[in-house]
C-alpha cells in the first residue's frame, strides 16, 4: 500500500511537469491551430536559463553583503526565469510564427521543428556536452518527510503544490480576466476576434508568453527534483508533455493538465508491470490509439465546422 | 423498375431533423426537380444519396439495390453522379486531369500498371484521353484541355465540373444549383447544355436550383422542400401558384 | 543582371546534354589520370579536394583560390570543351536513336560519370551513395507531404525497420553471428540474397506503414503528423527493448554489399515507379484526395485505397533505403532512426521542392552539398541548417522547385503517336 502512495505521489510530480509544458502546446493550439513544436526545448532554454539565474544570484547574494536565504533565493530564481523564458516565447514568435500566418501549416510545424533543433544545437555548441548540475541543494535542502511508511521529499511536494498553484492561477487568469476571454474567443473563431476590437497579436503574444514561463517554471521545478541538465532533456520530457496535450484534448486548457497527470499516471503504471524502458513506446502507443479512435483526445470537442485558418 | 426509388428518408445531425420522411421515385429521361428556400434540406438530400452522410433511417434503392451504408465511391461508381453548389474541383490540376480522374474506379491497369507503366496503360490513358476530350467538346470547354482550373472563368468551372461528373458515366445526375453566381445569359446556355446532355446521353437528372425559371422550364416534375419536408409536388404548373409553396418563400400568402 | 543568366542558362541549354555527360565523363577521367599533379602543382598539398573543395570553404578558405583553380582546369574546361566540339554530332547520332536505346546511353553514361568520379576517393563513394539513398528517401516521402498533402514525419521509422529487416536476414544468411548462428547460406549467394533482403525489409517498413495509414482515413493534417510522430518514438523505444538486435547498443555485422552500382540501381527504380505513378491518372488521384477529398469520394475514388497507397509505398522505399544504409555503414543503432533524421529528409524534401520528381533529386544533392560545406563547422552545421529551412518556409513554402519539374531532354526517336485530335 505505502507503495502505491509512493508511486501515485511520483506520479503527481511527473504529471505537474507534463502538465505545466502541456498548457503551453495547447494555449497555443487553441488560439493558433498550431502545434509549437519548439515548446519542450522552450522547457529545456527554462531550465538553463534558471540555472544561470541561480548561479548568478548565489554569487551575489549567498555570501558577501546581503545574505538572503536559499528559499527566497529560489522564490526569485522562479520568478525571473518564467520572466525570461516568456521572452522566449514571444521572440519565437515574432521570428519564426509571425511570418508563417498565412503558409501552408506543414511549414510553420516544419519551422517549429528547427528552432528546437536550434535551440539545442546552439546549447550544445555554446556549453558543450558535459551535464550541468543545479544547484538544488544550495536552494533549499532536501529534506525527507517519513508519513506513516511513505518517504516523500520536501521538494517532490514543493512541485506538486507549486504546479497546482501556478495551473489555478492560469484557470483564474482565462476565466476571470479580459485577455483569458480574448483568448477564449479566440479558439472559438480566430477570424472573428480582429472585427471585434482585439488586437489578435497581442493576444497571440501574451499566449505564448504565459506558455512558455509556465514551461520556464516547469524547468526550474523538474531541475530542482532531478538537478542534472543536458541539451536533450527538451526532447525527452518535452514530446511526453506534447503527448499529454493531444490526450487532454484539443485546445481544452483544463484538459491538458489533465492530459498531463494522466500520462504520469500512465508511465508509473507501465514501469511498474512492464519494463521501465518500455514506458515510452508504451505512452506512445497509447496516445496512437487514442488519436486514431478519439482524435480530439479526452475532452477536447470533436472537429466543428467553423471557418478555422 | 424504376432507376431510384427513396423510401421514408429520414436524417438527424444530432437533435436536429434535416430531412423528414422524404420520398421520391426517378425513372430513367426524368428531369426532377427539388426546390425550396434555403435550409431546407435538399443539399442534405443529395448528401445523402450518395453516401457522404449515412441517413437515420430510411432507405434508398438506386437499380433495385439499396444503397444505404455504402462507401460514395462505390455509389458513385454504381452510376450516381453529382456537382456542388459551391464548385469542388482539383484546383491544381488541369481540366482534363480533373476529368479523367473521375474514371478512377474504371481503371484496369492498377497498380502494376501504375508504377511500373508498360503498353496496357498508356493505352488506357489515351482511351481515358479521348472519352473526356469528347466530354470536354460537348460542353463546348475543349480548348481549355489543358488549364490549370484556378486560372479559369466562374463559368468553364462550372461546364468542368459538369464534365467531371459525366466521366463518371452515370445513370443519374445530380446537379446542385448548376446556375448558381451566374448572368441570366449564362443560365440560359446552361439550360441548354442540360437539355443536350439529357438528349446525348438519355441519363435522368435530378435539379436542385433557386432560379425558378431554370426550374420551371426544365423539369418534367417538381418537389418543393421545407424544413426537411415535401410541402408539395407536381408538374411545374401546379408549383407555380401553389400558395403553400408562395408562403414557404416569402412568409405570406399571396392572394 | 535577369538578362545575362538568361543568356546563360540558353547557352547552357543550346549544348546537347548527352555532350555535357560526355564532357563529364572525359573531365572525370583527366582527374584520374593528372588530378593529383595538377592539384599538387597549383598548392593544394592535400591532393585532390574530395568533394569539390566545398568543406575546405570554412576549414582553409586560404586555399579557395587554388580550389577554384583547380575545378576550372579539370572540371570546368574539359566539360566545357569537349562539350560544345561534340554537342553537333552527339545531337544527331541521339536523335536516330530509339527511345529505349537513348534511355539507356544516358544511364550508362550517367553511371560511368559517377563510377569514376566516385572511384578516386573512398569519401566520394560514401557522399554519392547518401546523395542515392537521400533520393530515395525525398521521392518517396514527396508522395505523402506532396502528392497527398499530408504531414509525415514517420520515414525514419520506416528507414529503421527496412534497416534492421534487412541487416537481420543478411546477418542470419551469411555471417556467423552470436544471436542469429553461424551462416546458413553459401556466400556466393549474397550478392544475390542482397536485394531479396532489402525487399523484404521495405516490406516490413509497408507492413509497419498500416499503423499510420489506417489512422489516416479519419484524421488528418496536425493530428496525423502527431501519429506519425509517435510512430517514430514507438519504433525506436521497441529496437531499444530488443536486446537480440542489440538494443540500444546497435547492430552491426551486416555485410557491406552496398555498391555504388547497387545504390545507383535503387535510386533510378525508385524515381522511375514514383514517377510513373504520379504522372499517371491512378495516382493524380493523390492530388484529388489532397485538394478536395470529398469531391474526390463523389468521384468514384477509393480514397483509402489512395492513403494506403501513398502511405505503403513511401515506407516501402524509405527501408529499402534503410537497408542500403544499414549494409553501407556497417553498424546502425536505434539513435540513427529519430526525429533528427526525418528532419533531415524533410530539409530534403523541401529544399528540393514539394510535387517534383526532379525537385526531390535536386533537394537530395543541396542538402548533401550544404552538408559538406557546413562540415567543418562540426555541430554548428544543426545551427545553419534550421535557420536555412526557417528562410526557405518563410519565402518558398513550397520549396525551391515545388510543383515544377526540370524539363528532361526528350529521348531520341518518339514512337508515332496518334493524337487525340486527330480521330475521328
Amino acid at each position: 500500500m505505502t507503495e502505491v502512495v509512493q508511486q501515485l505521489l511520483n506520479a503527481l510530480q511527473w504529471g505537474s511537469f507534463y502538465a505545466l509544458i502541456a498548457l503551453g502546446y495547447s494555449m497555443v493550439y487553441s488560439i493558433l491551430m498550431l502545434f509549437n513544436f519548439a515548446h519542450g526545448d522552450i522547457f529545456m532554454t527554462g531550465s538553463y536559463i534558471g540555472l544561470f539565474v541561480t548561479l548568478g544570484l548565489l554569487g551575489i547574494f549567498a555570501s558577501g553583503v546581503v545574505a538572503l536565504p536559499g528559499w527566497v533565493i529560489f522564490i526569485i530564481t522562479l520568478l525571473l526565469t518564467m520572466l525570461l523564458t516568456s521572452f522566449l516565447g514571444i521572440l519565437l514568435e515574432l521570428v519564426a510564427y509571425r511570418p508563417l500566418r498565412d503558409a501552408p501549416r506543414a511549414s510553420a510545424a516544419i519551422t517549429g521543428l528547427m528552432v528546437g533543433i536550434f535551440l539545442e544545437t546552439g546549447n550544445l555548441a555554446l556549453l558543450g556536452a558535459s551535464r550541468k548540475t543545479f544547484p538544488a541543494d544550495k536552494l533549499i535542502k532536501q529534506s525527507i518527510f517519513d508519513i506513516g511508511g511513505v518517504y516523500v521529499t520536501n521538494i517532490k511536494l514543493l512541485t506538486i503544490v507549486l504546479s497546482l498553484f501556478l495551473m489555478l492561477l492560469l484557470h483564474l487568469l482565462v476565466q476571470k480576466t479580459k485577455l483569458g476571454m480574448a483568448m477564449r474567443a479566440m479558439s472559438v473563431d480566430y477570424a472573428i476576434v480582429p472585427l471585434m476590437g482585439i488586437p489578435m497579436n497581442t493576444v497571440i503574444s501574451l499566449t505564448f508568453a504565459i506558455g512558455s514561463a509556465l514551461a520556464g517554471a516547469a524547468g526550474v521545478l523538474f531541475a530542482m527534483g532531478y538537478p542534472v541538465l543536458e541539451p536533450y532533456m527538451g526532447m525527452l520530457i518535452g514530446w511526453k508533455a506534447f503527448v499529454a496535450a493531444i490526450l487532454g484534448g484539443r485546445g481544452s486548457i483544463m484538459g491538458a493538465a489533465l492530459g498531463g497527470y494522466l500520462l504520469g499516471f500512465i508511465e508509473i503504471i507501465v514501469a511498474a508491470v512492464f519494463v521501465s524502458t518500455l514506458k515510452d513506446p508504451i505512452a506512445y502507443g497509447i496516445v496512437l490509439l487514442i488519436l486514431t479512435f478519439r482524435p480530439h483526445g479526452i475532452f477536447g470537442e470533436a472537429y466543428s465546422a467553423h471557418l478555422r485558418i | 423498375m424504376p432507376l431510384m426509388q427513396i423510401n421514408h428518408l429520414t436524417h438527424f445531425f444530432g437533435g436536429l431533423r434535416a430531412v423528414h420522411d422524404f420520398n421520391t421515385t426517378i425513372e430513367m429521361g426524368d428531369l426532377k426537380g427539388l426546390i425550396g428556400p434555403n435550409g431546407a434540406g435538399k443539399t442534405t438530400i443529395f448528401n445523402l444519396v450518395t453516401g457522404v452522410y449515412r441517413p437515420t433511417e430510411g432507405e434508398v434503392i438506386f437499380e433495385g439495390k439499396n444503397i444505404v451504408g455504402k462507401r460514395p465511391n462505390v455509389i458513385s461508381d454504381m452510376g450516381i453522379a453529382r456537382t456542388f453548389q459551391n464548385l469542388r474541383l482539383w484546383t491544381n490540376m488541369t481540366v482534363l486531369d480533373n476529368v479523367k480522374i473521375a474514371a478512377y474506379s474504371r481503371i484496369k491497369y492498377g497498380l502494376v500498371g501504375a508504377f511500373l507503366g508498360g503498353n496496357g496503360r498508356y493505352e488506357e490513358e489515351r482511351m481515358l484521353d479521348q472519352e473526356a476530350e469528347r466530354l470536354l467538346k460537348m460542353l463546348d470547354i475543349d480548348k481549355f484541355r489543358d488549364f490549370k482550373v484556378s486560372n479559369l472563368p466562374y463559368g468553364i468551372q462550372r461546364r468542368v465540373e459538369i464534365a467531371r461528373a459525366l466521366m463518371v458515366r452515370p445513370k443519374l445526375l445530380l446537379l446542385d444549383e448548376p446556375a448558381a453566381g451566374m448572368s441570366p445569359a449564362e443560365m440560359l446556355e446552361i439550360m441548354d447544355v442540360i437539355r443536350m446532355i439529357q438528349d446525348e446521353l438519355g441519363l435522368a437528372i435530378w435539379l436542385i436550383e433557386h432560379r425558378m425559371k431554370m426550374v420551371m422550364e426544365l423539369c418534367q416534375s417538381i418537389q418543393v422542400l421545407n424544413f426537411g419536408e415535401v410541402i408539395a409536388e407536381g408538374p411545374p404548373d401546379a408549383i407555380r401558384n401553389n400558395p403553400v409553396v408562395i408562403k414557404a418563400y416569402l412568409g405570406t400568402v399571396v392572394s | 543582371m535577369k538578362l545575362k543568366t538568361d543568356k546563360l542558362i540558353n547557352h547552357i541549354l543550346s549544348i546537347h546534354p548527352m555532350a555535357w555527360l560526355i564532357g563529364a565523363l572525359v573531365s572525370a577521367v583527366v582527374e584520374w589520370s593528372v588530378g593529383t599533379v595538377i592539384a599538387y602543382s597549383i598548392g593544394l598539398s592535400d591532393g585532390i579536394p574530395p568533394v569539390f573543395g566545398l568543406s575546405l570553404i570554412f576549414a582553409k578558405p586560404l586555399l579557395i583560390p587554388s580550389v577554384i583553380l583547380y575545378l576550372v582546369l579539370v572540371y570546368l574546361i574539359p566539360i566545357y570543351v569537349v562539350a560544345r566540339l561534340l554537342s553537333g554530332v552527339v545531337g544527331k547520332v541521339m536523335s536516330r536513336l530509339p527511345q529505349l536505346a537513348s534511355i539507356a546511353v544516358y544511364l550508362i553514361m550517367l553511371y560511368a560519370v559517377l563510377e569514376v568520379w566516385g572511384s578516386l576517393d573512398d569519401y566520394r563513394l560514401m557522399v554519392l551513395k547518401l546523395i542515392g539513398i537521400g533520393i530515395i528517401l525525398t521521392v518517396s516521402l514527396n508522395l505523402v507531404n506532396g502528392w497527398m498533402g499530408e504531414f509525415s514525419v514517420a520515414h525514419a521509422g520506416f528507414m529503421a525497420i527496412g534497416a534492421y529487416v534487412s541487416s537481420i536476414v543478411m546477418v542470419w544468411g551469411f555471417v556467423n553471428d552470436d544471436v542469429f548462428g553461424p551462416a546458413v547460406l553459401p556466400t556466393s549467394w549474397a550478392p544475390v540474397a542482397f536485394p531479396i533482403a532489402l525487399i523484404i525489409g521495405g516490406i516490413a517498413a509497408a507492413i509497419g506503414a498500416l499503423v499510420v495509414a489506417i489512422p489516416s482515413f479519419r484524421t488528418r493534417g496536425d493530428y496525423l503528423g502527431i501519429i506519425t510522430l509517435a510512430f517514430v518514438f514507438i519504433v525506436q523505444g521497441v529496437i531499444n527493448n530488443l536486446n537480440f538486435i542489440g538494443g540500444a547498443r546497435g547492430f552491426m555485422h551486416m555485410p557491406p554489399l552496398s555498391s555504388l552500382t547497387w545504390v545507383f540501381i535503387w535510386t533510378l527504380l525508385a524515381l522511375f515507379m514514383i514517377q510513373r505513378y504520379v504522372s499517371s491518372t491512378y495516382g493524380k488521384a493523390t492530388s484529388a484526395v489532397r485538394d478536395n477529398e470529398s469531391a474526390a469520394e463523389v468521384m468514384t475514388v477509393d480514397t483509402r485505397k489512395v492513403k494506403i497507397i501513398a502511405f505503403l509505398t513511401n515506407a516501402f522505399w524509405a527501408g529499402i533505403a534503410g537497408g542500403l544504409y544499414a549494409h553501407m555503414m556497417g553498424y546502425i543503432n536505434p539513435g540513427n532512426f529519430g526525429i533528427v533524421m526525418s528532419v533531415e529528409v524533410l530539409a530534403m524534401l523541401y529544399l528540393g521542392g514539394l510535387n517534383s520528381i526532379t525537385g526531390s533529386v535536386v533537394g537530395a544533392v543541396f542538402y548533401r552539398l550544404i552538408s559538406e560545406i557546413l562540415r567543418p563547422l562540426g555541430l554548428y552545421k544543426w545551427v545553419v541548417i534550421p535557420v536555412l529551412l526557417i528562410l526557405i518556409m518563410i519565402y518558398r513554402p513550397f520549396g525551391l522547385l515545388g510543383f515544377q519539374e526540370i524539363k528532361l531532354p526528350t529521348f531520341g526517336r518518339k514512337k508515332e503517336v496518334p493524337h487525340a485530335a486527330d480521330a475521328d
